[in-house]
């Protein structure tokens, strides 16, 4: 049963399959050449010993030129076999998950947004980047299962040299390290993710201490604190030493595996005498220690099978979200809520919406652009319900400027760009002076092109919010929907903005909903929505 | 300029290192577990002179015997097994002492900071991600690398010892690989740094985009740019992948040249003994081998390079260990880190004396900020007096609650208690009690909840602040009463219940100043006009200083400050 995620890296996997064929053929040959050199040497030195007692007759009789060429050659080949294989192994994994990236974020793009903004939220993106990371790790150790195979192989053929026994020993041993590596390996994960439980039970605590550090400084309570600490991260290391010791065990099986199959492999060639004995021996422990990748790789998997489970759920979510309805801009593009009394928003109206800190407010924005689930008969747009409408239609209708401002990793013009790709130098450059930053952004090393960093970093608070101010105006949205856009601006600045949002909205007939506190700009709208705690409360009822 | 900030990354670099150095050095165990390797390879020098011995008996005539000398290999194969166990067991031991002194002194660090960081700045987020991923970081630093190094000097010149026991040529051989293998080693090195270097920039920017991207899916979608994203993430993906395989052909260069040498020593020695026993060699040498012999230098070859080999595979978590070491040390130099100091009480009458609070042309604001968050404030409260700040949110209000306890930083102006300057680092914590928003919870009984800042408040005292904070019915309606169970989040308890534990903590603690931060925030009316009552009746005999935006809490002040519009 192939789920979400492996069809999708069959697919994106194809271009690289001559690359894994190579990698495969190069794990086979190293396989080989680490038997046959120990094996063929062990052979040669034994089989000299022999000849050298005999005399120097049956000493200058010896071919000595075939075993000395198949060691060197075998000195050679082993190195560049592991180097090919480790370089295209992990070609073939970065390229392929490379495609796996775009496409998982086009996933998420579509499937219904409550879901999709569960997984990439703060901490919960750095899960997912890390989840495809260890599919990628698992991608580049795929070809480890060829090299034990072949290592096995040539292991087992080369024993058969000094009888049956030998090679049956050596195959039984491989068997018996193969089934108990799986064995084990279903214990690491068993303990991987306990210890994975341990790490969030730390992490929430921190988070939640943290969030209480005024109370914890006024009451002293900062020692309690570390100690509370101490005992989680005592859990946490106690859950890292079991994992640690299970892992520990994988190194005795390969020990003893090693062990066995070479004494065994002596003991049954015994009759064989001396050469024969060498290289069944040696032959047997280098096929184990060709294995010895293969048992790395199922030591370290257990991280890697939860991660594609998480991958594979959101695939097939996304694989299952109903397309979106066809996308025509409605009509009128007023609105209507059936909060504050069923209030009903005409284009170009502009309107305030006030009230105190986590009452809603944010919640109803995000609603309106289609953010969040919203419940039949909460709102309707240009006489369509939000909740049957298409998305992309609603969205179409706002020019959304959010509460945290949102920047991406980029220049100045990424972050433009992502309201309007096509958009033209003047035009930015006169966003730019709407939203007073046009001066700042002349200052900037390369301007237009300067790398801002994570978030904006390079930027104040008051001149991300007015890049995220700048980047709402480029779009053409019947209405603009702006979050708090004056926090952090000082007076003179903030005047400036407004008077240029009141000059663009004559100029462009747009509407606005914006939602502040600043009592100034409350003034310069139409009307003012006012929210309550009871407000929020039958909001919240009737959202889904 | 470029060469200033090099050295400077150099010199941080090299303090990261010693700073972990520092950490791992106090640590006992550590040389248990380099010991512990290094006996693997006495181990393995017994495994192959046990294959020896049993193939010159084979050779010799005498197959019997060599059952003993199997039993032999066997048991050193066992004992190699069980050694690499106690040997991860102990590293992971130490790496546990290492990384739980870590954390502590972060945790330390980051609870204790004083000032200088905005409330709203993420430092849950930053102490995750040092507290827990970065000192993670080291584990691997510790248990694994640490005692490589140490058996990595000690085992090759012991293999090269025994093997010059059974064949002098044979060691000299093994030796004469060394200098060629160094300078190869340094190539292939510097190779690899060259390549990293060559691609670090382009990598930074690009290997970040997924992430940014995954976290700006809100904004991605509110503007219908998924296709547009979608594709320049695909051309970066892309682009990274590239530019990592060209980091690898280098990187994996130095171990391609460690496999070399490994299967030299092999080829060389097979090669060499092969001759001497067929008596074939062109030239003259002193020695003249046996099977026995021979064969156990075959066998040790392989061991002369596996340390190296064992050092080569845990050097990528020294790499990441430094990093996170760096990251770590530059947390707790940064400005505003600190060890906490201990608190002192204040003596006696002093506690309960309310004091006077004056601010002479404060001004508040935080490092790398354009404007202001406070400005030239200034008022005065006289003891005892109820003081409200007024202002919609982001005006300051708390702000200036927290300038009190050290924890915003005073730009400009003076701060007067009691006709003392402000104590920077930690204000007046130790006389001040503060109710907010969202009381701490712990997971305990409602009792422990309430003496969390007084745990040796008499019984008498607690069932009377229970009684005039007005918890009375509410400890009555829950099953066990005081006893009952209460987990992080406070669950069962309402935004009002909450308050009134905090109040009540207030009361038990012996606190003459009182800080409210939007104490009614999120409450319906009547519990608000509840708690304002509340408050109004147990606040006698304390300075009160309330941020709040409802008229109806700063009806019961004496002074009343507006922020915002006004400044």
């Amino acid at each position: 049963m192939t789920g979400a995620l492996d069809r999708l890296l069959a697919r994106v996997g194809q271009p690289e399959k001559r690359r894994l064929r190579g990698a495969a053929a190069c794990a086979a040959l190293l396989g080989v050449a680490t038997v046959a050199l120990l094996g063929v040497s062990g052979w040669f030195i034994a089989a000299a010993a022999g000849a050298g007692a005999a005399g120097a007759l049956a000493a200058g009789a010896f071919n000595y030129m075939l075993p000395s060429a198949a060691i060197r050659l075998g000195a050679i080949a082993r190195t560049g076999a592991r180097y090919g294989e480790r370089l295209l192994g992990h070609q073939v994994a970065l390229m392929t998950m490379a495609r796996v990236r775009p496409l998982l974020f086009a996933a998420l793009a579509r499937m219904a947004p409550a879901r999709a903004l569960s997984v990439t939220a703060g901490q919960a993106a750095a899960v997912l980047v890390q989840d495809v990371q260890a599919i990628e790790m698992r991608l580049a150790q795929r070809t480890a299962a060829w090299g034990a195979a072949a290592a096995t192989m040539a292991g087992v053929s080369l024993a058969a040299v000094a009888g049956w026994a030998p090679a049956l020993s050596t195959a039984l041993v491989a068997l018996a390290l193969g089934l108990g590596g799986r064995a084990l390996a279903t214990r690491s994960r068993s303990t991987a993710i306990v210890l994975r439980q341990a790490t969030g039970q730390l992490k929430d605590h921190l988070a939640f201490l943290a969030a209480a550090q005024v109370e914890l400084r006024c009451h002293a309570l900062e020692g309690w604190a570390a100690d509370t600490i101490a005992e989680a991260s005592m859990a946490l290391d106690a859950a890292q030493r079991r994992h640690a010791a299970v892992l520990g065990f994988f190194d005795v099986l390969q020990a003893l595996a090693t062990g066995l199959a070479a004494t065994v492999g002596i003991w049954l060639a015994l009759a064989a005498g001396a050469p024969l004995a060498a290289l069944a021996g040696l032959s047997a422990a280098m096929a184990i220690e060709g294995m010895a990748p293969w048992l790395r790789a199922l030591a370290h998997r257990g991280g890697a099978s939860e991660a594609a489970h998480r991958l594979d759920d959101l695939l097939e979510a996304a694989e299952t979200t109903a397309a979106d309805a066809a996308a025509s801009s409605p009509a009128l593009p007023t609105i209507a809520l059936s909060a504050f009394g069923g209030v009903c928003l005409r284009e170009g109206e502009r309107v305030a919406i006030v009230g105190p800190s986590g009452c809603g407010k944010t919640t109803l924005v995000e609603t309106l652009v289609g953010l969040r689930a919203c419940a039949t008969g909460v709102a309707s747009i240009g006489g369509r319900d939000v909740a049957a409408g298409s998305v992309a239609a609603q969205r179409a209708c706002f020019a959304w400027l959010p509460q945290d401002c949102a920047l991406i990793t980029g220049t100045v013009r990424d972050n433009l760009r992502l309201a309007r790709d096509d958009v033209d130098e003047l035009t930015m450059w006169r966003v730019l002076r709407d939203a007073a930053l046009a001066d700042r952004v002349r200052t900037l090393p390369q301007g237009l092109d300067t790398w801002l960093g994570a978030d904006g970093a390079r930027l104040s608070g008051g001149e991300r919010r007015r890049l995220a101010l700048a980047r709402a105006y480029l779009s053409d949205a019947p209405w603009l929907l702006l979050d708090e856009p004056t926090v952090g601006l000082d007076p003179v600045t903030e005047a400036a903005v407004l008077d240029a949002l009141e000059a663009r909205l004559a100029d462009t007939g747009q509407g606005l909903i914006v939602v502040t506190h600043r009592a100034s700009l409350v003034a310069r709208c139409d009307r003012t929505l006012s929210f309550a705690v009871s407000q929020a409360e039958s909001l919240a009822s009737l959202a889904a | 300029m470029a060469s200033t900030t090099h050295a400077s990354k150099d010199s941080r670099i090299s303090f990261g290192m010693a700073y972990l150095a520092a950490a791992a050095r106090r640590v006992p165990g550590l040389r248990a577990s380099a010991s512990l390797l290094i006996a693997d390879g006495l181990f393995a020098i017994g495994f192959a002179a046990g294959l020896a011995g049993a193939l010159s008996r084979i050779a010799a005539g005498a197959p019997a015997s060599a059952i003993t000398w199997l039993a032999l290999a066997l048991a050193c194969a066992a004992l190699r097994g069980a050694g690499a166990l106690l040997a991860a067991r102990v590293g992971a031991r130490c790496a546990g002492v290492v990384k739980l002194g870590l954390r502590r002194r972060v945790v330390a660090a980051a609870l204790g900071r004083s000032g200088g960081v905005r409330a709203s700045d993420d430092l849950g987020g930053t102490l995750l991600s040092l507290a827990v991923d970065e000192v993670e970081a080291v584990d691997g630093y510790v248990a694994r690398f640490l005692p490589a190094r140490r058996a990595a000097t000690v085992t090759p010149l012991v293999v090269l010892a025994v093997v010059a026991v059974a064949s002098p040529i044979c060691a000299f051989l093994l030796a004469l690989t060394f200098v060629p293998f160094v300078v190869l080693m340094a190539l292939a090195g510097m190779a690899s740094a060259a390549q990293s270097q060559r691609q670090f920039a382009a990598l930074a920017r690009l290997s970040g985009l997924f992430v940014d991207r995954l976290r700006a899916l809100p904004v991605v979608l509110a503007f219908r740019a998924e296709g547009r994203e979608t594709r320049r993430l695909a051309d970066a993906s892309l682009e990274v992948a590239e530019r990592t395989v060209q980091v690898l052909r280098a990187a994996f260069l130095s171990s391609a040249v460690l496999e070399f040498f490994s299967a030299l020593c092999v080829a060389l020695v097979a090669v060499y003994a092969g001759f001497n026993l067929l008596g074939l060699l062109p030239f003259h040498v002193p020695e003249k081998l046996d099977l026995g012999r021979a064969f156990f230098v075959l066998a040790l070859a392989p061991e002369f390079y596996a340390p190296m080999r064992r050092l080569a595979a845990a050097y990528h978590d020294r790499s990441a260990a430094q990093a996170a070491a760096e990251r770590l040390h530059a947390f707790e130099q940064s400005d505003g880190a600190a060890s906490p100091v201990a608190v002192a009480a204040p003596s006696g009458s002093r506690r309960l004396h309310a004091p006077t609070v004056r601010f002479e042309n404060v001004t508040v604001r935080y490092a790398g900020d354009a404007s202001d968050v406070v400005s030239h404030l200034s008022f005065s409260l006289r003891a005892g007096q109820t003081l409200a700040i007024l202002g919609p949110s982001g005006s300051g209000k708390t702000t200036l609650l927290r300038l009190l306890l050290g924890m915003a930083p005073l730009s400009s102006g003076r701060v007067w208690v009691d006709s003392t300057p402000l104590d920077e680092r930690r204000g007046i914590a130790a006389r001040a009690a503060w109710i907010g928003q969202a009381p701490l919870m712990t997971r305990g009984s409602l009792r422990s909840n309430l003496l969390l800042a007084a745990p040796d408040a008499s019984p008498q005292a607690l069932l009377d602040a229970i009684e005039r904070v007005g918890l009375g019915p509410t400890i009555a309606r829950r099953p066990g009463g005081l006893d009952a169970n209460i987990d992080e989040r406070g669950s069962g308890l309402s935004g009002g219940e909450r308050r009134r534990i905090a109040l009540a903590r207030a009361l038990l603690k012996p606190s003459s100043v009182w800080l409210l931060d939007e104490p009614t925030t999120h409450l319906d009316d009547a519990s608000e006009l509840a708690l304002i009552a509340t408050i109004a009746r147990v606040r006698a005999g304390r300075t009160l200083l309330i941020a709040t935006h409802s008229e109806r809490l700063a009806a019961l002040a004496d002074v009343v400050i507006r922020l915002g519009e006004s400044q």
